[in-house]
């Protein structure tokens, strides 16, 4: 029951982790333009934070651990006005001691949408929204999965980003996203992007995540998708390095030093940006 | 543990909070510049870029400050003119406003006509008085002008093209270690143009890279171009064309005489050979390929003088694919000479004209356009047909935005934006050019 819990845990927060928000922000593509983001993501865990935020040792031997590849996808419409699209492919393994495991793969959630830049303030600061769809890739059983929560949903999302006085950008990110079922989840989350240049082609940055997920179910329960309500703080440190004006490639490293009803992961992601 | 999750949400928000704060003020800080006196009175359009359209009231929101300890009262009006200068609307009004303290008025004018006006802001107390002059414009996109086109003004250019194509350009680049940078490379270009003329100019190429677009950059008025080390993701191909910058071993003439030299001839006009010069630049351009020049991505560009530079340089020249100008200098020259005779003290481009034709009598009014007429912009602009970018000074004399909006106008290509800086004179404002750099990348599509 608990190895199952602490799987379930795993996978919801690993759906938030797999996508890396860094990459495209709130800044507009611009007109006709393309940006292909392909990624890896790496998501560990062996313990979990309670319903208290009290840390609970995992089982000897147990772990969860997810591979993921993801494909986001923008294209600029017109200079205020851009399609998004993202689409994970997921490889999780959960260990639960013993040598005994269960592996999982396949497609995840697909999100596409639209972002439309509200406001420039001097081309320097953008306050854009954006409005998309997730659509589950894969098949459920009896509405379970292990490669999501299985529902459609919804999310809008309010960014805001821009330059820094002096050297640096940053962006932040409030998002609402509802997934169609009776027990939701209703999830906001809020980032904040720090960058700062370090050289003309280098860069390091820090993502400062925070997450809700709200159901109505609070309970613990062993069905995959009957977990729905944590919340968890996630640091990340990135570094980026422009190889020339089309490619650029960023590392990055996470922990999740608090949380509520989630796992104590860790974690990193390689991502590549082509701007087309 | 739920009360620290939100501890830290609530720090986070605070942060954001102080970044916007900081563009609040960042913002404030652009739009604002140094006011001194007892009353200050700041007007703000009601569109941001002060243009409206014909069937729309011009609103205004005058804000009325009081520096000082003392209550104020008075009058506030305003006036409007056309460009020549005739009254279209005037209003009156009594303000008080006590000391330390400001009010906000609202102005209303009715709708006018297409073209430009402008709007005087005055105040008036016991002991203080003082004038805000601003302009707005009315469906500008819609002025139409006379074209005053010579029968043989094409015939003119060709010939003129023919000549130059005589000229062997015997260009000379150089490499400056001097100048250049660990990230770009600094050339100095030397070719003979029309008349058999050494013209100079320089060449920036970035290191980081083996092929780039072109950033062709024409000169102001006398003015003398450096090398451009600002631009990262173009070649800088600043040429001084004739009498300007390095170009002035056989021309070498002040700014009061340069455009009269040889004015009274339109075969030897001074401008035929600095039209031709920036044709001898493009050619020099679409000749070095092997300095990573992307000859199909050339962007030509001026301000001023240069403006009117890029704009026939784009025109006579289908080898320039965009094309980026800021308040052209001599458009509709004629119109130009109309709205400068309303001007309380004469301006360039005017003020030498009308200098030099007083100071000879046999140069008429007529002479004058029979020679200019070969070089007003506006004559070339139905030949442009790549896309082009335009910003203008509302509060412009030396380039009027009537004259301006009418070259604009004239252009044949339907692929045309402009841009208006509504507090600048004779330039734009830095919003222009962030405008700019993005209208290009979208152009060239550059990431």
């Amino acid at each position: 029951m608990k190895q199952t819990a602490t799987a379930t845990l795993c996978l919801l927060i690993f759906i938030v982790f797999a996508f890396p928000v860094k990459t495209y922000a709130g800044f507009p593509i611009g007109k006709y333009r393309d940006i292909v983001v392909p990624s890896f993501s790496y998501y560990s865990q062996t313990d979990r934070y309670d319903i208290n935020g009290n840390i609970v040792k995992g089982q000897p031997g147990a772990r969860f651990s997810s591979y993921s590849t993801s494909l986001f996808v923008g294209y600029g419409i017109t200079r205020r006005l851009d399609f998004i699209a993202s689409v994970p492919f997921l490889y999780q393994v959960n260990a639960f001691g013993k040598g005994n495991s269960i592996i999982n793969q396949g497609l995840g959630d697909l999100v596409a949408g639209l972002s439309y830049n509200l406001i420039n303030f001097n081309y320097k600061r953008f306050l854009s929204v954006q409005v998309s769809g997730v659509v589950p890739l894969y098949s459920t059983n009896n509405g379970v999965s292990p490669l999501g929560l299985g529902d459609y949903g919804s999310e809008i999302k309010l960014m805001y980003c821009g330059s820094m006085p002096g050297k640096g950008y940053f962006n932040t990110e409030l998002a609402y996203r509802r997934y169609f079922d009776t027990q939701g989840p209703d999830q906001f989350s809020f980032l904040v992007t720090y960058g700062y240049p370090v050289t003309k082609h280098n860069q390091i940055s820090v993502d400062l995540l925070l997450f809700r997920s709200f159901s109505d179910n609070k309970a613990f329960n062993s069905n995959v998708f009957a977990e729905r309500d944590y919340a968890f703080f996630k640091p990340q440190i990135n570094f980026g390095h422009q190889f020339s004006r089309r490619f650029s490639l960023f590392i990055g490293g996470f922990y999740v030093p608090y949380g509520i009803n989630t796992g104590v992961g860790y974690g990193g992601s390689l991502v590549a940006v082509f701007k087309l | 543990m739920e009360r620290k999750f939100y501890v830290i949400f609530f720090s986070v928000f605070i942060w954001i909070a102080g970044v916007s704060k900081t563009n609040a003020a960042i913002q404030q800080q652009e739009t604002e510049t140094a006011e001194t006196g007892d009353i200050i009175l700041k007007p703000s359009p009601q569109t941001k870029n002060a243009i409206f359209k014909s069937n729309q009231e011009v609103l205004y929101r005058l804000q009325v400050i009081n520096n000082t300890h003392d209550n104020k009262s008075g009058r506030i009006s305003y006036l409007v003119t056309t460009d020549e200068g005739k009254k279209v609307a005037a209003d009156t009004m009594h303000v008080a406003v006590h000391g330390q303290s400001s009010k906000e008025l609202t102005i209303k004018v009715p709708p006018k006509p297409m073209g430009f006006y402008r709007i005087n802001f005055m105040v008036n107390t016991a002991d203080y008085d003082d004038t805000v002059r601003k302009v707005f414009g009315v469906s500008p996109e819609n002025i139409t002008s006379q074209l005053h086109r010579p029968a043989d003004f094409d015939e003119f250019w060709k010939q003129s093209r023919v000549e130059l194509e005589k000229v062997v350009p015997k260009y000379r680049v150089l490499e400056h270690p001097e100048l250049s940078t660990s990230e770009k490379k600094v050339y100095s270009v030397e070719m003979y143009s029309y008349g058999n003329l050494l013209i100079r100019g320089w060449l920036v190429v970035p290191k980081d890279g083996k092929k780039f677009p072109v950033h062709y950059r024409v000169p102001g008025y006398v003015v003398s171009l450096k090398p451009n080390m600002d631009n990262d993701d173009f070649i800088a191909f600043d040429l001084n064309v004739r009498g300007n910058g390095n170009s002035k071993d056989v021309v070498n003439v002040g700014t009061d005489n340069y455009c009269l030299v040889n004015i009274e001839n339109k075969e030897k006009y001074i401008y035929r050979g600095v039209y031709m010069d920036c044709i001898r630049g493009l050619d020099f351009l679409c000749s070095h390929a092997n300095l990573g020049i992307d000859t199909s991505k050339i962007f030509v560009e001026g301000g001023s003088q240069g403006g009117a530079l890029a704009l026939i340089t784009a025109a006579l020249d289908n080898r320039v694919k965009v094309l980026t100008m800021q308040v052209p200098l001599y458009a509709d020259i004629h119109d130009d000479m109309n709205v400068s005779a309303s001007y309380d003290k004469q301006v360039f481009p005017f003020k030498i004209f009308r200098k030099y034709n007083s100071m000879h009598p046999g140069f008429t009014w007529d002479k004058f356009f029979q020679t200019f007429d070969y070089y007003d912009p506006q004559n070339f602009a139905q030949l442009v047909k790549c896309p082009v970018l335009m910003g203008i000074g509302l509060l412009d004399q030396f380039c009027p935005p009537r004259c301006s909006m009418a070259l604009f106008n004239h252009i044949s290509s339907t692929n045309k934006e402009f841009v208006c800086a509504p507090n600048s004179s004779h330039e734009v404002n830095f919003n222009y050019f962030m405008f700019q750099n993005m209208w290009l990348r979208e152009k060239f599509r550059i990431p």
